[in-house]
């Protein structure tokens, strides 16, 4: 089997049919369904946030079978996560697109277990802290992508959990939890 | 005889017919019990091969051809019936019945990517590996006498030959010649292109394109726009190995 780094990389992956965009809608459902848990997989392992469709993204071409795949082929993946609430689109020409393996409430959940586990009930944290600290080291939230952390904290500042605080430059947010 | 009038003569008559239906029918009890004595033979027999071998049927999927073989000869099939001695004995329909609904499991959750037509090499391949916890090993031979088994349901599930190859097609589609063709050049490489079917079958190219979009619409063919000399590729996973990855994946 094929590898990227310590990625397994899945069959259809070396079929070179699964590169073109099918035109008969139920091929095309399979292909995309097998592209976007391909996608998600990968992320997820790899920890990456953001793809940016026109830089060379490791999963868009197979050197082994020489294809890549079309714009319009991963715009349609990207699409199809968007639309399943698994990925956003961060601009309108839909040139970047932010994948949410967990999304944006899983990952709030997430920060809910952190604090609990660690006694920071009561206690204030950086939004750098939470990102790369001693306390997250070995957790999913360990190198969260900004953005991300900054959007499942809004949810809990909203619920109530947590107040976010600024600090003098935007890197030293500040978070004081209440949960 | 010639016939008498009155009654007399109609009573010597019935009784007569009497006489010849009861030795006629001494004659047939005569057979028959030398008939059931005979099968009583031959099944304590069979039973008894059945019994020594019960093992060697089971694991071995030769020596199970082989045993079906035979039967087929006396007449007798073991997957007639589930509640005979066979059952019974080998639990064999069981047997079978299970690595049907098997074959129906795996044709169903290949469908999306093979248009519902598997190679019968790779439908062996995703049973064993289904099967694996249950160290059977099965045969082609015995895929086909389940899917056999299957057409009682009348789902469609057909054994085609397509060149050297058998396929396993689980849906109602109606292949036509020109298909088979296309199939069985398709084998060679695993795709075909417009031009490749044109030159090799002498086609008109009307007649390439009109076949390879209907195996496209079926789903039983997939496009690849990728490679460098820019011709359309069209693929056929039912009869690349790669689909039985691509199934297995998905299982």
């Amino acid at each position: 089997m094929q590898k990227l780094g310590e990625f397994k990389l899945p069959n259809f992956f070396n079929y070179p049919p699964y590169f073109t965009l099918q035109p008969v809608r139920e091929t095309r459902e399979k292909q995309i369904q097998l592209w976007k848990e391909l996608i998600i997989d990968f992320c997820r392992t790899q920890k990456i946030f953001v793809i940016a469709l026109e830089v060379d993204f490791p999963l868009f071409s197979n050197a082994a079978i020489e294809r890549s795949l079309s714009h319009e082929a991963r715009e349609a993946f990207l699409s199809a996560l968007v639309s399943d609430g698994r990925a956003e689109w961060m601009d309108k020409g839909h040139r970047k697109c932010l994948v949410l393996w967990h999304r944006i409430q899983d990952w709030a959940d997430l920060i809910v277990n952190f604090v609990k586990e660690n006694g920071l009930e009561d206690s204030v944290m950086t939004v750098e802290e939470i990102r790369s600290g001693v306390e997250s080291r070995g957790t999913e939230l360990h190198g969260i992508d900004r953005t991300v952390l900054m959007r499942a904290l809004k949810v809990l500042e909203h619920k109530g959990k947590l107040a976010i605080f600024k600090g003098t430059s935007a890197d030293d947010e500040g978070v004081k939890f209440s949960v | 005889m010639r016939r008498r009038p009155g009654i007399g003569g109609l009573q010597n008559a019935a009784v007569a017919r009497d006489q010849y239906r009861l030795l006629g029918e001494n004659v047939a009890k005569l057979r028959t019990d030398l008939m059931k004595e005979q099968l009583a033979t031959f099944r304590s027999q069979l039973e008894d091969f059945a019994r020594k071998h019960k093992n060697d049927i089971r694991k071995n999927p030769a020596f199970r051809a082989q045993f079906h073989e035979m039967c087929a000869k006396v007449g007798v099939d073991p997957l007639a019936s589930n509640k005979g001695f066979w059952a019974e004995l080998l639990g064999i329909g069981d047997f079978y019945y299970e690595l049907g609904v098997q074959i129906i499991e795996v044709c169903l959750a290949t469908r999306p990517h093979n248009g519902g037509l598997i190679s019968l090499d790779d439908l062996c391949k995703l049973l064993g590996q289904r099967r694996k916890a249950v160290r059977e090993t099965i045969s082609e031979d015995d895929c086909l006498r389940a899917i056999s088994k299957l057409k009682v349901l009348g789902s469609g599930f057909e054994v085609i030959t397509v060149g050297k190859r058998k396929l396993v097609r689980s849906v109602p589609t109606e292949l036509n010649k020109d298909h088979n063709e296309i199939l069985e050049l398709a084998q060679a490489q695993g795709f075909v292109t417009v031009d490749e079917v044109q030159r090799r079958l002498n086609w008109s190219s009307g007649r390439a394109t009109d076949a390879l979009e209907t195996l496209l619409e079926e789903g039983l063919a997939m496009i690849d726009d990728g490679h460098r000399d820019g011709k359309r590729r069209y693929w056929f996973p039912c009869v690349s190995s790669v689909s039985s990855y691509v199934g297995a994946d998905t299982l």
